[in-house]
């Protein structure tokens, strides 16, 4: 695994935390302990996913700071190489 | 409304293809217990529902659905990677092969196309959420029954991650089943549809 596969896998790995806290609040949506602890994933994964796009491209389409349009490029989540 | 992230929900990386193995992975693309069919029947299904819970349970997880969607169309597409028509042949692949080439097409093992009836949407929130805690365990399953034709761990990996996520649904259809009822009538939570029939909510 190279640095960007491995920063965006630690990136999955907090997004997919968070997704599954989600879905626990919404069953629990006076649970404060798992409020506190989404807040705290959203912090750390932040700077990450910048980090990541700066060096690599757009995760999503909120930020194309270039005057290319950076989000067609490859790859795609679907390939090996991504 | 939805936003895309140009990445997977967890990694898909298969070195070796295996096109005999693509053929009933498929199943879980577009088959009777697929995540094609799951996202799209709790998108639907949310719409008629009477709490708040509810709603936002149905919305993130036929949402997360579709990032297995995802997975499972990412794990058919690096399996029949760069085939020559001998391995298409022998894997069995061939029938597949003649109507979609390696395209992903949603359909089930069998080959049958997906069926909307895959997507049981009755209006009624009780009958609704039964139909998908069933869902959740049928495709576990299925899954279970997938895992015991694959020995390559590069497919074991996230076929075992989207096995437990339908235990975590499970969990939490059974938490929305739960705040429903403890709203209802206990004497028959049956005798109304809280969908439809508002008066059957206890009076404060």
């Amino acid at each position: 695994m190279n640095e960007r596969e491995m920063l965006l896998k630690k990136i999955g790995t907090y997004k997919f935390a968070i997704v599954d806290i989600d879905i626990f609040l919404d069953t629990h949506p006076g649970d404060s302990e798992m409020l506190a602890l989404r807040n705290r994933y959203q912090d750390e994964v932040r700077p990450l996913v910048e980090k990541y796009e700066a060096q690599y491209g757009p995760l999503t389409k909120h930020e194309n700071q270039k005057n290319t349009w950076a989000w067609v490029k490859d790859p795609w989540p679907w390939d090996m190489e991504a | 409304m939805f936003v895309y992230e140009k990445q997977l929900q967890y990694p898909v990386k298969i070195k070796n293809t295996n096109p005999a193995l693509a053929k009933i992975i498929i199943t879980q693309y577009g088959g009777p217990d697929g995540e094609l069919g799951a996202s799209l029947r709790y998108l639907s299904q949310r719409f008629s529902m009477p709490l708040p819970e509810l709603k936002a349970t149905l919305t993130d997880i036929g949402t997360e659905e579709l990032n297995h969607l995802e997975m499972i169309g990412s794990i058919v597409y690096q399996l029949t990677r760069n085939l020559s028509e001998e391995e298409i042949k022998k894997a069995g692949f061939d029938a597949y092969f003649v109507d979609h080439t390696t395209g992903v097409y949603p359909a089930a093992a069998n080959g049958t196309p997906f069926n909307a009836f895959a997507v049981a949407v009755k209006g009624d929130p009780i009958t609704d959420l039964h139909e998908s805690l069933a869902a959740e365990q049928k495709a576990r399953t299925t899954y279970d029954n997938i895992l015991r034709f694959c020995d390559d761990p590069d497919v074991i990996d996230p076929i075992r991650f989207l096995r437990a996520r339908e235990v975590v649904h499970y969990q939490r259809f059974g938490e929305n089943l739960r705040l429903l009822t403890d709203k209802l009538d206990s004497k028959n939570f049956y005798a109304f549809n809280p969908s439809f029939d508002r008066q059957c909510f206890k009076k404060k």
